[in-house]
Parts: C-alpha cells; sequence; structure tokens
C-alpha cells in the first residue's frame, strides 16, 4: 500500500472501533451504515485507534467521531475540512477522515472543500448525504432535489441541487466515488478504496434520513442503483469518461428511467500536500533544533 | 543631556521614504545608539502621504517622540502636513530650489526659527542621476554629508537591497547617493547643530521589526503549524516566520480565510502540535465560533491580532487599540480566553513566547493584542539566548504510551482541584478521545445534564482562578521614588503602546517633581483585578489613556474593580505622543514647578 499510515501488528474487530457511547440516531437511520462501514474498514486497514483521527463539523452525521473509539474532533459547523487540514500539516503520518453531512459539507463549509480538494491534501472525504437538513429539523440543503418540501420551503423547493460528484472533480479530488449506506458490501469496497487512495477523497454516501425525507428513502434506492464500475465497465483513471458519467449523477431526480450511479467516478495520482512540504522541508533542512546563531545573524545590524 | 535626535522622512507612498528611514535607522544602530521607529503610510499601493522617523539615542528609547528635529519634505504635502510641527530651531529640508512641486514659505519659516535647506531631490535624480525613482537616494546623501550619517551603511544597504537587481541598479543608487553630498558639499552652508556621534563599542545586539518579533518569537516557542489569511497590517508576521520556519520543522500555510485560518490551527493543536494565527481585526470577528471551539474543547492555541482602526475595513494602516472587547468577550457563551499585549518590540518577541507558555499551560486560546504602529516600528534589542528561552518553554501535560496509567481512570477532562486536566493526542497517548464543541462530561461524551455542566463551566474557569497571582511577571509596575505607604499624585494604567509612550510622559514629570504610580499590565484579561486596585489606591486619581474611543480597558476596570478611572481617548489613527499624556496628567493633578 502507497501510504505510511500508523498500522497495528494485529487486527482488531470492527467493534472495537466503536466507543462505548451509544448514538442518538434514531432507528433506521442511513448514518448507521456508514459507522458499520468505516469501522469494518478501520479493522481491514489494521489502523490503530490511537493514532486514527475522524474530523467532523455539525449536524446528524457530524456526530459520527463521537461513536467510535479514535481520536475525534466533533468542531463547528462547517469547519471539518480545516480542522483536518490542521491535522495533517501537522502529523502527516496519521490516517484523517472527515465524516460530515451536505449541509456542513457544501453550505455553510463551502468555501473550505474546493482548497483541499485542490490542493490534494491526503484525506478521506465522506459526505453522509440524506439530500436535508436533519438536526435542525428538515431544511432543505444543496443537494435536496427540486421541489423538496422542507420546514422553511413548504411550498418546495425552487433551487436545483449541487452535482457534488461533478463538483468535486472539477475542484481536483484524485479520488470521487459514490456509494450507498443500504449496500454495505459496495459501501465497504469503496470506503476501503477511498481510505488506500493517496490524496484527497471524496465519497458521497447516500444515506437516507427515515424520520424527514420522505422522498430520498431506502424503497427509493431500491432497485434503482447501478454500479458504474462493474456493470458499465467504467475506468476510474479516465477522467473524460468520469466528468460525463458524473454529469448525469442526478439524472434520476427528473428521470424515472434513470439510474442512481454508485461507484468510483475518478481515481488518479497527484503528489499530495504534504509530500510537498515535506520535500520542502527536506530541501531547507527542517530540524527541531535548528541552528539559531545562524537564524539570528540574519538580523544583525 | 543625552544624544536624542528624530529624523522624518516625509512624501508620497511609493516615493522611497519608508527605505529613506529603514537605511537611516540601520546607520544609527551601527553607530551604536538606541532606536525607535515609527511609520505610517496609506493602505494603497502607490500616492498618499506616507512617512518614515527615526528616533535615535545613546539611551533606552520609549516612544517614538514628540515631534522631530529633522524633516526631510519630499512634497508639498509633506510640508503642509508637518508645518504645525516645526519647532524653533528645527530644520527643513525641501524639494528645491527647482524641480520640487512647493516652495516653503520663507518669511514665516525665518520668524519661526526653522532651518531651510534645499535640495533639489527631484531635479538631481531626474537630471543627473537619470531615474527619478532614485529622489530618496538623493536625499539619504544630503543628509549623510549635512548630519553626520555614516555613508558606508547606506551603501551597504544598497548593496544588500539591489545588488539581485545588478551591479548597474546598485551604481544608480550609488551615483544618487553621490548627487547629493555634492550638492550639499556646493551649496548649503551648514548652520543647524545636528550631527551623529561617532561610532561607539557595538552591543550584541539584533535589529526586529514588530512582527518581525512575533515571527521569531514563535519559532523560538516551537510553533510548527502557523495559518492565516493575508491582512493588514499583520500579513507580514507570516512573510517573516515563512522565512524561518521551514528550518525550524515548521510550516507558515495560506489559508483560503480566517475561518480556516482558525480550524487548521485547533486541528494541529489537537494533534499535537504548537500551532499559531495571525490576523486584524475583521478576521478577529470571523474567528469568534472557532475560538470558543478552542475554549470548550481545552486547545491550547495562540491568535495575534495585530490591531487596526476599525469598525469593518475602518483604516488598515492605521493605529488603534480597540479590539480589547472582541479579544476577550467577542465570542458566544462564556468562554476562557487569555488575552495579553505587549507594550514594545522586545516584548513582542518575549510576549509571543509567553503566550504559548500561557496556552500550553492552562490549555485554552491565547489573544496576543499588538497593533499597526508597533507592527512597524523597529528596535535594536539585546541578542535573545535562544538555549535559556527553550530551556523555559511550558508543554502540555501529554499522557504518553510508555507512562503507567489506569486506562479507565484516564480521562481528557478529569474535574481537578485547579482545572487543568491530562491531555491527549494522537499517535503518544494511549487512549484515544473525542474533542467536542458541545458540553461534555469528563470523558468527553457529550452531557446536558445541570450539574454536568455546572461542574465543567467551573472546571473550565477555574484554570484562571489565580492566573494575576500565578504570572506576576506580566504586571509591570513603576512607582519611581514613591516610598512605602506615600500617596501619589495620580496613579496611570497603560497597555500596549500607549504604555512605553506613557513610560517617558512620567519619566518627564518625576522630574518636574510629580509622584506617579504606574501600572503597565500585560495581563489584560482576566483583568488583573488586585494590581489595579492597589496602583488605583495609591492616589485620588487613576488615569487610563487608551487609543480607542470607548475606553474598553476602562470599562473592564469599572466592570471587574471598585475602581473609577479617568478616561483619556483619542483615535484619530496615530498613537498618542508622549507631550500629550504628559499635559493631560499635569491637567488632571495641576502643574508643579518644584523642580
Ligand atoms: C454556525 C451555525 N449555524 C447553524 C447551526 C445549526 N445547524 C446545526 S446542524 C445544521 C444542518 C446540518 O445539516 P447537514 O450538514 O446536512 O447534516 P444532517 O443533520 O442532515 O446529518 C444546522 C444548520 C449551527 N450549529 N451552527
Ligand atoms: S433525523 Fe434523520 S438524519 Fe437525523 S438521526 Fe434521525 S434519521 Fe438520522
Amino acid at each position: 500500500m502507497s501510504y505510511q499510515f500508523i498500522k497495528l501488528q494485529e487486527k482488531l474487530q470492527p467493534k472495537d472501533y466503536r466507543s462505548n457511547i451509544e448514538p442518538t440516531w434514531c432507528p433506521g437511520c442511513g448514518d448507521f451504515g456508514v459507522v458499520s462501514g468505516l469501522a469494518k474498514v478501520f479493522s481491514e486497514e489494521q489502523f490503530d485507534p490511537t493514532a486514527l483521527t475522524l474530523v467532523s463539523g455539525i449536524g446528524c452525521s457530524s456526530r459520527l467521531p463521537l461513536w467510535m473509539n479514535a481520536f475525534g474532533m466533533h468542531t463547528c459547523h462547517g469547519r471539518a475540512i480545516p480542522a483536518a487540514v490542521g491535522a495533517r500539516l501537522a502529523k502527516p503520518e496519521i490516517p484523517v477522515v472527515v465524516t460530515a453531512g451536505d449541509g456542513d459539507l457544501f453550505s455553510i463549509g463551502m468555501e473550505h472543500f474546493p482548497h483541499a480538494a485542490r490542493k490534494n491534501f491526503d484525506l478521506t472525504v465522506i459526505c453522509m448525504d440524506n439530500r436535508m437538513y436533519a438536526l435542525t429539523k428538515n431544511q432543505q440543503s444543496p443537494t435536496s432535489r427540486s421541489g423538496y418540501k422542507g420546514s422553511l420551503t413548504p411550498y418546495g423547493n425552487i433551487e436545483e441541487p449541487i452535482n457534488t460528484i461533478a463538483f468535486a472533480i472539477a475542484c481536483g479530488a484524485t479520488f470521487v466515488a459514490q456509494t450507498y449506506s443500504g449496500n454495505p458490501k459496495h459501501e465497504a469496497e469503496i470506503l476501503q478504496a477511498a481510505v488506500e487512495h493517496k490524496g484527497f477523497s471524496f465519497v458521497n454516501i447516500l444515506s437516507p434520513c427515515p424520520t424527514f425525507n420522505k422522498i430520498d428513502t431506502f424503497q427509493y434506492y431500491k432497485g434503482r442503483t447501478i454500479d458504474i464500475n462493474k456493470e458499465l465497465g467504467h475506468d476510474p483513471s479516465d477522467y473524460v469518461k468520469a466528468v460525463e458519467l458524473a454529469s448525469h449523477a442526478l439524472d434520476h431526480d427528473k428521470d424515472p428511467n434513470a439510474k442512481v450511479p454508485l461507484g468510483i467516478f475518478l481515481k488518479i495520482e497527484k503528489p499530495t500536500f504534504e509530500d510537498k512540504v515535506l520535500a520542502l522541508k527536506q530541501k531547507y533542512g527542517a530540524s527541531d533544533n535548528p541552528d539559531w546563531d545562524k537564524i539570528l545573524e540574519k538580523y544583525r545590524p | 543631556m543625552a544624544f536624542d535626535l528624530t529624523i522624518k522622512f516625509a512624501g508620497e507612498g511609493g516615493e522611497g521614504v519608508i527605505s529613506a528611514g529603514d537605511f537611516t535607522m540601520r546607520a544609527a544602530t551601527y553607530l551604536g545608539l538606541e532606536v525607535v521607529t515609527f511609520k505610517s503610510f496609506p493602505a494603497e499601493i502607490k500616492g498618499g502621504y506616507a512617512l518614515s522617523q527615526v528616533r535615535m539615542s545613546d539611551e533606552k528609547i520609549l516612544s517614538q517622540g514628540d515631534g522631530f528635529q529633522i524633516l526631510f519634505a519630499f512634497n508639498g504635502e509633506a510640508y503642509e502636513v508637518n508645518k504645525p510641527l516645526l519647532k524653533p530651531g528645527t530644520v527643513l529640508v525641501w524639494d528645491g530650489p527647482e524641480g520640487g512641486d512647493f516652495e516653503p514659505e520663507f518669511d514665516w519659516l525665518e520668524k519661526q526659527g526653522v532651518i531651510a535647506y534645499a535640495v533639489p531631490m527631484s531635479k538631481l535624480a531626474k537630471e543627473e542621476v537619470g531615474a527619478y525613482i532614485t529622489k530618496n537616494m538623493v536625499a539619504l546623501g544630503a543628509a549623510s554629508e549635512l548630519f553626520n550619517i555614516p555613508i558606508d551603511v547606506y551603501k551597504q544597504q544598497i548593496i544588500s537591497k539591489f545588488s539581485k537587481k545588478g551591479q548597474d541598479v546598485v551604481d544608480l543608487n550609488f551615483k544618487a547617493l553621490d548627487a547629493g553630498i555634492n550638492w550639499v558639499k556646493n551649496n548649503i552652508k551648514k548652520v543647524d547643530p545636528y550631527r551623529l556621534p561617532e561610532r561607539r563599542p557595538q552591543k550584541d545586539v539584533i535589529i526586529l521589526e514588530g512582527n518581525e518579533a512575533i515571527a521569531l518569537g514563535a519559532a523560538v516557542a516551537g510553533c510548527k503549524v502557523f495559518a492565516a489569511y493575508p491582512i493588514t497590517p499583520a500579513t507580514t508576521v507570516g512573510n517573516y516566520l515563512s522565512e524561518i520556519i521551514l528550518k525550524a520543522n515548521g510550516y507558515v500555510y495560506q489559508a483560503e480565510d480566517e475561518i480556516s485560518s482558525m480550524a487548521i490551527v485547533i486541528g494541529a493543536s489537537f494533534s499535537g502540535v504548537k500551532a499559531m494565527t495571525a490576523t486584524s481585526g475583521p478576521g478577529i470577528s470571523l474567528m469568534q465560533e472557532l475560538i470558543g471551539l478552542a475554549s470548550m474543547t481545552e486547545i491550547p492555541c495562540v491568535v495575534v491580532d495585530v490591531q487596526r482602526g476599525g469598525p469593518s475595513t475602518g483604516m488598515p494602516t492605521k493605529h488603534d487599540q480597540a479590539d480589547l472587547y472582541a479579544a476577550a468577550i467577542g465570542g458566544h457563551g462564556d468562554g476562557q480566553r487569555i488575552v495579553i499585549a505587549p507594550t514594545n518590540v522586545e516584548e513582542n518577541f518575549y510576549l509571543t513566547i509567553e503566550a504559548f507558555n500561557l496556552a500550553e499551560r492552562y490549555q485554552c486560546p491565547v489573544l496576543f493584542l499588538t497593533d499597526a504602529s508597533l507592527s512597524l516600528r523597529a528596535e535594536a534589542i539585546s541578542t535573545p539566548k535562544i538555549k535559556e528561552i527553550q530551556s523555559r518553554l511550558i508543554n502540555r501535560p501529554l499522557i504518553t504510551k510508555d507512562m503507567d496509567v489506569n486506562l479507565d481512570e484516564l480521562l481528557r477532562y478529569k474535574v481537578t482541584d485547579t482545572g487543568i486536566s491530562p491531555m491527549l493526542a494522537p499517535e503518544v497517548s494511549p487512549k484515544p478521545y473525542t474533542a467536542t464543541g458541545l458540553e461534555h462530561g469528563e470523558d468527553s461524551s457529550p452531557r446536558t445534564r445541570p450539574d454536568v455542566r455546572v461542574m465543567m463551566m467551573e472546571k473550565r474557569f477555574r484554570k484562571l482562578k489565580n492566573i494575576e497571582d500565578e504570572n506576576q511577571h506580566l504586571l509591570e509596575w513603576d512607582l519611581g521614588d514613591l516610598q512605602e505607604g506615600e500617596k501619589a499624585d495620580i496613579s496611570v494604567i497603560a497597555w500596549g503602546l500607549t504604555a512605553s509612550i506613557t513610560k517617558e510622559a512620567i519619566q518627564r514629570l518625576r522630574k518636574k517633581g510629580y509622584k506617579i504610580a504606574a501600572l503597565y499590565p500585560k495581563l489584560l484579561y482576566p483583568v488583573p483585578v488586585k494590581a489595579i486596585e492597589k496602583v488605583a489606591s495609591m492616589s485620588d486619581i487613576a488615569l487610563v489613556p487608551e487609543a480607542n474611543y470607548t475606553g474598553q480597558f476602562a470599562r473592564f476596570i469599572r466592570m471587574y474593580t471598585d475602581v473609577k478611572p479617568v478616561q483619556y481617548n483619542i483615535y484619530r489613527g496615530e498613537p498618542f505622543i508622549p507631550a500629550e499624556i504628559e499635559a493631560k496628567i499635569e491637567e488632571l493633578v495641576g502643574s508643579k514647578v518644584n523642580a
């Protein structure tokens, strides 16, 4: 594997990555699938829970780090990505996973996503996409479909949603995928590939909110998904094809015959930000005990 | 009488008055003099009024002074603005008799006792040197010849500034120096008494600008991640730090905005390294929510605020002391914070290190309040003893994997007598936790039970309960020759750059026979109640001069103590001058002529 993350000698069970804090999510919440998927992947990857760091913002979904046995930062609404960037700058040997909601990442936190993506920070960013704001009790989010009825738009959403897949590709993310929390096997595969990818990986997880969102439900997705890699033979290193496929990711909102695409849209290799910082530090002879006399020389009269 | 001379270069932004001042400051330092500079320029890149002033003395200098003895007026505006400050005996060097854009009022100057020398800087630069941009070098050549400023230092400065651009650029500037020198030799008969002294033994000093001192302090303190978004007058902290930090195994990161900068600092510090950001008023406003997160999660971090005139975009390059409310109580909810403020360049260096120490010790955000004037002020300070400083650095009480601890009892937010809990960090600690901005129990799991809330609020604030007693070194006392129990004429409390200006005013007043008790707190928040009540109890009047409109610290004093201070506020975008504070005190106390 290409990365030098801290690993355990022996494998822990997925349950060992769960904290003893009981999740406060509603029964049937799609986010439970994300927790189990992540726990499984962390176990496979033999990540050391005393090094692994999970970062989130605010929202139902963003509570996730609290339910896990790992270092966690449950930050302010929208600020998961920059907090994770700070963690990567501080200790590039530690795996950092961002788990946040669609509102958190693409509304209030929107100014951060494109920059972390284009700089290719070695981060895994997971959008737990229920296509609305849940914690504040049902408002439209930037990924809500047109016509969606939220508490502030009882007459239906008059906006068009962001196509997060196409957006992530446009921002320069080097790994872009979509999966569905109702398909644990697919989800675990995708999450594992994302975590193993060296560079900025973005995974949109369709994660229904049965309490508020009565449209984008488990029943809705059932039988409507298509695996773009296995069923359509998409090669994620094909950037042009990835853009084309991504452009159709939301067709199903309006076309009852269109499928919901799952799988890896894009996976390309580029130097990470962390590697470039490391190279600079080597070039300039970085040391915790630099030659201070020499540094001070510069300020002499 | 000590040697004490101030030379001021004034003109249009982009005309080189700033580098004329910088070069002259270095020349004075080379002679072994103490220096303090004062610079001011418009927010625009070119145009507008700019000034650079160098005060030099053979004794320690506290402030930029009340005025100047020598003025180089590069244009008519510079002359007009400074006319009220032309006192008997001052020297005016003006851009004439040909080529300049103005002519001084000679009759008025003569009556006033001002000595005027005409040096056709524009004309010589254009016609003799062949490059108008060398106007400031013509001025420096004239300055060197007129006032005995070592020309070799000017030449050295030209080489280090321009040699990258090629030998011809260096030669051109040398030619301009010569043009200035020759003009003075052939045309001016010196009648003023001002001459720089001969070189004295070199002291072991380094020259730092305010923001440079912060950058160096951060590097010495072991800051590994500096994240910031450019904003005047804080930007240069990052510029200077980026020249050092790679060598010191850190990184300067240009973030997409201030919100991001602050989140990055928290993320880096959570992960176990020291981290800092630097911004100015507008940026502090944006950071407030995250500064609150650092309070709630008890993550050490340093936030530098180089204050400028506000509110809103205000006056980006001008002086103000009006972010104290924002720094101390600007966030929502009750969050614990520490606010400290330096009073001079040397303290910009040492207090930055102290800011990291306080953050590590009390596990909370430390706001470092400096200002636009101090950011640009240059001083020569004794070369810091880095090893000695580093031996006094405080590190967070990290629990590491090799320690023998009971994991079940290891709680990140453990309630203790001091309020300070064991610190955990990824990779080094044996047990993970989640830092959450939600109210939480000792084990960091979210809790809203009233008893837990009360317990945790009290725990967090308990950390700062004794901060004044524990940090007496952050309170500078100046009682002059007041005897124990003796009553003072007045008590003065001043902070930030205003403190160093106040000090100079007080020194003069003491010579006139005034009894003054002064306190210069570097710790502003939590308000050092005991020290303030003590200094105020020494007289009937307590004066708080501040460069802001509302009297922010004076109001904190009213809020937290029984003291009812007299406020003295200016808000014109420039610092006080010592004479103003001197006059205010004389007005409040009544004049004393028993000196
Ligand atoms: C600065 C700020 N503004 C608003 C809120 C209120 N708020 C909490 S969660 C949330 C939306 C969450 O939506 P999303 O990120 O999609 O997460 P979900 O709850 O749907 O999982 C909002 C607006 C907040 N906590 N902070
Ligand atoms: S409100 Fe929706 S998103 Fe939130 S926990 Fe309940 S089901 Fe999940």
